[in-house]
């Protein structure tokens, strides 16, 4: 141990651009080490072992019935499954929504309350008060307020066999679930763009002002461009949230496919008695969908920030 | 441990003895467990149910096993669904010693991971309580008894005597599909519903696919069906929703709304005629009042084709496992012994919640008049299946059939490409292995 300790002083000298002592080194490698190394079991071994898994046939139980099945888990998903399309759907249908409509309005509130429009506080806390809700919860509440012998149809005074079917009838219940969705969404974003708004140089806006641009003008050409860090995190939270959707259908439906979505699917085909290794395929599906987009978005958005 | 054999220089050969002896010892013991379970210790048991009623049982049939043999024993309880999704981990994992489970494919599905405690010895010692059926029932693949039944109930046509007297109807001279038709044209005509219906939870309206494959094509066909030996794309199926869609006027319009109770509600709450589901809802009814219970009665659903007139039914059997990876597995198996032993069936029968125990000790003079319906119902069928879902592979029935009729009814028009659709996404399932 002294013997190690003259080592380190004697580099010390001869190397004056030394920062970290064996202690520090050790500590640093403590901190990194231990959580990387989890980070690796916990994310990395489950994701590769999911990807390596949907190439296979396996109820999930005893290793050596793992049986290598190629592409036929796809293959099956993509041919003989009209649920996955469906599905696909739903989530396609949940992102346009989520793009188009719930996101800019999050941004709209943000940008009003911002301005300190008159009330703006609690505008504020209205909006922001589902997001602390779980989407869990979420589900549960508005399960509890729309079911047939719910809230709403007792309200109405719908008997069970006449109450609208708020979840079961395909011409509405995904406008319903959408809704659902949004009374959280709109919170989360509305708050994130405020924090952004919040940072943005108020002198930019007298500027914009000075050169007689209206207000629409100002949002769109200049406070726009400056927000551009915090749009690239609410286009990239909307298409993740829109995409790993779960909870709050699974609340309501169940496994089951009354509403089918991508992540019950997932979880349909690998949880249970029915385990197969379609349910690993479908994840798979999962995450290059969300991924993709992603990545080349961000991309693209590095290579304008480079010219 | 090692250092200290090697300072006192054990002899090699003393020690090989000296295991030999044990292994001698251990096996013995575990022959003596196995002739005469009087395990000891503390064991669990896992319920598949958090409904008043069930709890209520199950807790009387614990009760009175900690009684007999001062066993303490943990009571743990899941939600249905959410035991039933999380089964193979659960099993995999720290299971309860003894668990509540279904007969047939479910249990050898299992059995055959390995998963489950051999309960051929149980067998011997109560087998000669129950009828060779339910010993069928609880045989996995390999020969040997996995399982020990609770009981029964048959799937039939649930309907309220004091409602159908008001109208005029007469359900139990319901005898063809022309009968039937007819006195749910009545119902219709009244303002109300038919045929209470749901499928919410994907796996409701099995039952009702179930009965009408088995009236209007027989048993076999069903069953063959079910194992894969007969196609999907039959014309024999398409028969089978034909039939379904003349249903269809008569139910509720919101079925993908409603899970089996909301679909009970409406028996309940005299808004439907008929309910076609398992008879284990008359505890919720009894839950209500005895007067919603006494009420209560149950016919077989109509002869369809009279060349298999009403000779299957769907009585599906509940009952134990004992899981391998538990804890005391000595312990589970005797809890097992203990429920399906006559002593714990009275047990579970003095609580005063109503079931039909898969025990011939039950003295049916004990029954009440919807249960002694119910057996009548039952013994009317020369076929007994346990349920769509309990008949099939289980990565077909769940996560395929179960939306595939959710799908049939916001489209009822689209058999065809369904049935398609379902035989091609049999094809594509793994061999089982």
């Amino acid at each position: 141990m002294s013997q190690l300790k003259t080592a380190v002083t004697g580099t010390q000298k001869t190397r004056r651009r030394r920062f970290f002592s064996a202690r520090d080194k050790v500590t640093l490698g403590f901190f990194i080490g231990v959580p990387t190394f989890l980070h690796i079991a916990l994310v990395w071994f489950p994701a590769i072992a999911t990807i390596m898994l949907s190439f296979t046939y396996w109820t999930g139980i005893r290793l050596e019935d793992i049986q290598w099945a190629g592409l036929a888990n796809y293959e099956n998903i993509f041919f003989n499954s009209p649920i996955f399309w469906d599905a696909l759907r739903v989530n396609t249908i949940w992102l346009l929504w989520f793009f188009v409509i719930a996101t800019p309005l999050g941004v709209l509130l943000a940008y009003q309350i911002d301005r300190q429009i008159r009330g703006h506080q609690f505008y504020q806390s209205a909006y922001y008060l589902p997001v602390v809700l779980s989407l869990a919860v979420t589900g549960i509440i508005w399960n509890f307020l729309l079911r047939p012998d719910g809230f709403v149809n007792g309200l109405l005074g719908l008997p069970i066999a006449e109450a609208i079917s708020f979840f079961g009838d395909d011409r509405y219940n995904i406008w319903v679930i959408m809704i659902m969705a949004s009374w959280r969404h709109i919170g989360y974003i509305m708050l994130l763009y405020l924090a952004g708004l919040k940072a943005v140089d108020a002198s930019l806006r007298e500027a914009a002002s000075i050169d007689g641009a209206t207000e629409w003008q100002t949002f769109l050409k200049v406070i726009l461009g400056a927000m551009r860090p915090v749009n690239i995190i609410i286009l990239v939270i909307t298409i993740i949230e829109s995409l790993r959707a779960f909870d709050m259908v699974y609340i309501i439906y169940g496994s089951s496919g009354g509403l089918p979505i991508l992540g019950v699917l997932v979880y349909n085909n690998i949880a249970g008695e029915g385990a197969s290794m379609k349910g690993a395929a479908y994840a798979v599906i999962l995450f290059l969908l969300s991924i993709v987009p992603i990545i080349a978005y961000l991309n693209q958005q590095f290579k304008e920030d480079n010219n | 441990m090692l250092n200290k054999i090697a300072g006192h220089e054990v002899d090699r050969r003393l020690l090989l003895k000296g295991a030999a002896a044990g292994g001698l010892g251990i096996a013995g013991a575990t022959m003596l467990a196995g002739c005469a379970p009087s395990a000891a210790g503390p064991l669990s048991f896992g319920a598949r149910t958090v409904d008043e009623s069930p709890t209520k049982q199950l807790q009387g049939l614990v009760a009175a096993y900690t009684a007999k043999t001062g066993n303490e024993v943990a009571y743990n309880a899941t939600e249905s669904n959410a035991f039933q999704n999380n089964l193979s981990q659960y099993l995999q994992g720290t299971p309860d010693d003894c668990f509540q489970w279904m007969a047939g494919f479910r249990m050898q599905f299992f059995a055959d991971q390995g998963l489950l405690v051999d309960l051929s010895d149980v067998w011997n010692e109560i087998g000669d309580q129950y009828n060779e059926s339910y010993k069928i029932a609880s045989t996995g693949s390999d020969g040997k008894q996995y399982f020990v039944p609770q009981s029964w109930y048959p799937w039939g046509l649930h309907f309220r005597k004091s409602m159908m007297a008001e109208i005029g109807l007469t359900p139990e001279s319901i005898n063809n599909w022309d009968d039937f038709m007819a006195a749910l044209g009545e119902l219709k005509g009244q303002g109300l519903i038919g045929l209470a219906s749901a499928d919410k939870g994907g796996w409701e309206a099995m039952g009702t696919f179930d009965i009408l494959n088995a009236r209007l094509n027989g048993y076999q066909f069903h069953v063959d069906l079910l194992a894969g030996r007969e196609k999907w794309t039959d014309d024999r199926v398409k028969e089978v929703f034909r039939h379904w869609e003349m249903l269809l006027p008569y139910m509720n319009t919101n079925v993908l709304d409603l899970e089996w109770d909301g679909a009970m509600q409406l028996l309940l709450q005299k808004q439907a005629g008929f309910f076609f589901n398992g008879s284990w809802f008359g505890a919720n009814f009894l839950e209500q009042s005895q007067e919603d219970y006494d009420d209560l009665w149950i016919v077989p659903w109509p002869e369809m084709n009279p060349d298999h007139g009403r000779d299957t039914i769907d009585a599906p059997i509940d009952g134990f496992c004992v899981a391998k990876n538990g804890a005391n597995n000595a312990g589970g198996k005797d809890l097992a012994k203990f429920a399906g032993d006559m002593e714990g069936v009275q047990a579970m029968l003095d609580t005063g919640i109503p079931m039909t125990s898969a025990n011939k000790g039950q003295d049916t003079s004990t029954y009440d008049a919807f249960q002694l319906q119910q057996l009548a119902v039952m013994n009317e069928a020369k076929y007994i299946t346990q349920f769509l879902d309990r008949d099939t592979r289980p990565d077909f029935a769940g996560p395929i059939i179960g939306p595939a009729f959710q799908s049939w009814f916001k489209d009822p028009s689209s058999t065809n490409s369904i049935l398609e659709s379902l035989q091609s996404q049999w094809d594509a399932l793994p061999a089982l292995s």
